[in-house]
């Protein structure tokens, strides 16, 4: 009893634990690019241009922590991306609707993708696992018929057809603003989604009761919490910030690609299991999750500078993810003992 | 008398057993000898250690303390995991496999080749009865079967202790005859065997002797010579504190609260019944596993598929089950382990936690929590502390406390004392005592007649699907008189 006397204090001692462990890697890979790139890491614009990385990563990132914390799993989100960026190019550019029409459109298409999760997940019950996956392949198969498998950019309309000029200028600001000091326009909309976010998971209800069903569904079930509805939103979320992030990385290169979302899963995955997110559901923080994106952000950045090329990139990741996941297991079962 | 057989030291001998799980003692110090030849019975209310024995000779745990020894030397069961059988409830066998596979799970020939079912013992197919299902999957069988295959497994590795854990609660009464006549068989032919089992009627016909456990010991052992139904029932109810709550009768009061009428479960769990529940009392449903009791007191909190009319005061139908709180009887389905004492404790509050702007409020959910704690005697350094860190007791007066801080009408509460010491026993019925008489009412299922004497105002008696009688607790002296009453409902 009395060695859990200031049990706050230690609760707190734990979590700031997790995070510096975490600081002093990225910590640690910052030294180490910043010798082994002869200074070209620490170059302002590389580390602006690392930022912008970060935030698309980390926008798509809090969606994901949010379906976690449920104990539930979303797999789509990377074909979700693509399919909202051709969404909103397929109808501005080529259908001529308004653009705000056009992004509006995207992100009802990302919710209902997250509808259909939900509805899999939580009334048919098959595992979210499954449910998002089968999602996956079906949106990319959408994604690929809407958009005939063209790249799009708003530069070059179809024949006959002419984009508004503030339309163009309003597309491209969304993430090309010119801010002072360089800062990329998209780390603004991370650090809005970050508080967003912030506030959803940790400070409000909807938060609290996401990480009771994760943590005991049956128990969240019995309190009467309702389950279902507060998964469905997790999804949708989740869905909605993908497509959020897939139109400012789309505005960022002024195009449209079909398979952009392809290489975003396991990336963000890592980034969000580093952060200390469970798989098993009842945890996860906009701060881990912020975090381990920077992390990730960084090794693929700074081998990029190395030229060590993609393949060694891909390894390096997998090994950083499995490691993280590694060392916070055994950690907490020795606070445990 | 028991020991007609073999010497002195032939047989398990459990010596000073003791077993802790943090700070709750499951075992405080358990003496026993189980002989060749013989039935032992074990008896004992939910949480006085029967399972916790059960577990160590099954090596899913180790003692803290104390020594076991077979034949007269010590015997650790996690290496001779094979000489010992489990036969539960529930088979812990592979649904997927067939039946002769199964019994092959642990002494394949081959360590490569998955193993042909011919190569099981044909006459120990023919032996046990199981030839016509050999090639049969596991799951597709009646329990009872299953059961046989669990047997056969093990005389396949020639095992030679059984433990016969609460073997036939779901079987109906012809297989548990068959059971009862295996056990007997088995005993015959000099192996060992355990009967743990909640049925009195049972041990007292097939049991060679019967070991009462209360609390962690073996409170008494009662010889083939004065073993019957009434003396275990005796022996059971002494063991737990019989005085009656001075309380029950101040809170008397005649105003029903809640009203259930032709309700009934959609797949018959329970048949149509009729049923109130007064303000002011704690009223028990009383019946064993499968009789339909528990679904009756999960019905009336809306979780479990019911059709017939239902009315709390003004309100009616699901506007009903939507108000009454629920407490599982399983802590793993009652609190949220990744939470908190003081978040477990204001989980279900939303709306005295919530502010305006749908966040919590820190500091209410916090003074509520604190409340909660002290009102509900929670022994735990502060709201902040891990729920997993207390002991079950704590844990379970947790689960409650977050019920009741709803201030509900009223609660449906399963076995509220299961696996719980007899100090946070009392104290969780005194509590839920002093809730009632703020004019709420609480229900709640159990199976153990002594819980129900000690703290329940009525006790409705559930048997296969029907409430049989409602008896009024308070008119009876002692809890041997209330059991008689119990055992006659049930039987007529």
């Amino acid at each position: 009893m009395s060695s859990n006397t200031n049990q706050r204090g230690q609760n707190f001692k734990q979590s700031f634990g997790r995070t510096a462990g975490l600081l002093g890697a990225i910590l640690l890979v910052v030294v180490l690019f910043a010798i082994t790139s002869h200074g070209l890491f620490l170059k302002p614009a590389n580390l602006l241009g690392l930022l912008r990385y970060m935030s698309s990563l980390a926008i798509v990132g809090f969606g994901l922590t949010a379906v976690l914390i449920t104990g539930e799993i979303d797999l789509s989100f990377g074909a979700v991306y693509g399919l909202s960026s051709m969404l909103s190019g397929v109808a501005w550019i080529v259908w001529g609707w308004d653009l705000w029409q056009s992004i509006l459109l995207a992100l009802c298409g990302a919710a209902i993708v997250g509808l259909f999760n939900a509805f899999f997940t939580t009334i048919v019950k098959i595992p979210s696992f499954i449910a998002t996956l089968g999602a996956s392949t079906i949106v990319f198969g959408v994604d690929l018929l809407v958009s005939k498998s063209n790249t799009l950019s708003p530069l070059s309309p179809p024949n006959g057809r002419v984009i508004p000029k503030s339309e163009l200028k309003f597309f491209s600001e969304l993430s090309n603003h010119a801010l002072p000091g360089g800062f990329p326009m998209q780390l603004l909309w991370m650090l809005l989604a970050a508080f967003v976010f912030w506030y959803l998971l940790t400070k409000s209800l909807f938060g609290f009761h996401l990480k009771a069903i994760g943590g005991n569904q049956v128990a969240a079930e019995f309190a009467k919490i309702k389950v279902r509805k507060y998964k469905m939103w997790a999804f949708i979320i989740c869905s909605v910030a993908a497509a959020s992030a897939a139109i400012l990385d789309s505005s960022y290169i002024n195009s449209m690609q079909p398979d952009s979302g392809a290489g975003l899963l396991f990336p963000t995955f890592a980034a969000v299991v580093i952060g200390g997110a469970s798989l098993i559901g009842g945890r996860g923080t906009v701060s881990g999750t912020l975090m381990g994106c920077l992390l990730l952000a960084i090794l693929a950045n700074g081998l990029a500078l190395l030229g060590s090329g993609a393949f060694l990139q891909q390894m390096f990741v997998g090994a950083v993810t499995i490691g993280a996941v590694v060392l916070d297991q055994t950690t907490r079962a020795r606070r445990k003992e | 008398m028991s020991s007609t057989n073999s010497s002195d030291k032939s047989g398990i001998r459990l010596e000073h057993l003791r077993k802790k799980y943090g700070d709750t003692i499951a075992l405080e110090d358990l003496n026993l000898v189980a002989r060749p030849g013989e039935i032992l019975g074990i008896a004992g209310p939910n949480g006085a250690g029967k399972s916790t024995m059960v577990k160590i000779l099954a090596s899913e745990t180790n003692q803290t303390s104390g020594t076991i020894t077979l034949n007269g030397a010590p015997w650790d069961p996690r290496e001779h995991k094979k000489q010992v059988a489990i036969v539960h409830q529930e088979p812990q066998l592979f649904a997927n496999l067939t039946v002769a596979e199964n019994i092959l799970v642990g002494i394949e020939k081959s360590k490569y080749v998955r193993p042909k079912s011919s190569q099981v013992d044909q006459n120990l197919l023919d032996e046990v009865g199981l030839a016509q299902y050999a090639h049969r999957r596991l799951g597709s069988l009646p329990l009872a079967i299953q059961q046989r295959t669990e047997i056969a497994h093990a005389l396949a590795r020639s095992a030679d202790v059984f433990l016969f854990d609460e073997p036939n609660s779901a079987l109906t009464e012809d297989e548990s005859g068959e059971l009862f006549e295996w056990m007997h068989k088995l005993a015959n032919e000099g192996k060992i065997v355990f009967l743990v089992s909640h049925r009195l009627s049972e041990l007292a016909a097939h049991c060679d002797r019967v070991v009462v456990i209360i609390d962690g010991k073996a409170k008494v052992e009662i010889e083939k010579n004065e073993l019957t139904e009434e003396r275990i029932s005796r022996e059971l109810m002494t063991g737990v504190a019989s005085k009656r709550a001075s309380l029950a009768q101040a809170g008397k009061n005649t105003t029903n609260l809640l009203t259930v009428s032709d309700w009934k479960h959609v797949d018959e769990v329970f048949k149509p019944i009729e049923l109130s529940v007064m303000q002011g009392e704690i009223l028990a449903v009383i019946g064993v596993e499968g009789s339909g009791g528990r679904e009756i007191v999960r019905s009336l909190s809306g979780f479990a598929p019911t059709t017939g009319e239902i009315a709390m005061q003004e309100t009616k139908g699901s506007a009903v089950t939507k108000q009454v709180a629920f407490v599982s009887g399983d802590r793993s389905n009652s609190l949220f382990t990744n939470f908190s004492v003081g978040e477990n404790l204001y989980v279900r509050l939303e709306n005295r936690i919530k502010t305006k702007l749908r966040t919590v409020s820190r500091s209410s959910a916090r003074a509520i929590a604190e409340s909660a704690k002290s009102e509900f005697l929670v022994r735990a350094a502060s709201i902040d502390t891990p729920i997993r860190s207390l002991s079950g007791g704590n844990q379970q007066k947790v689960a409650i406390a977050s019920a009741l801080a709803l201030k509900p009408q009223m609660i449906a509460l399963e076995e509220p004392t299961r696996g719980v010491d007899i100090s946070s026993k009392a104290e969780i019925y005194k509590l839920v005592r002093e809730y009632v008489l703020q004019g709420n009412a609480a229900v709640f299922y159990c199976t153990e007649v002594s819980e129900v004497f000690d703290s329940a105002d009525r006790a409705a008696v559930v048997f296969d699907g029907k409430i049989k009688k409602i008896l009024d607790v308070t008119k009876f002296n002692d809890a041997e008189s209330l059991a008689e009453a119990i055992s006659q409902a049930t039987a007529s």
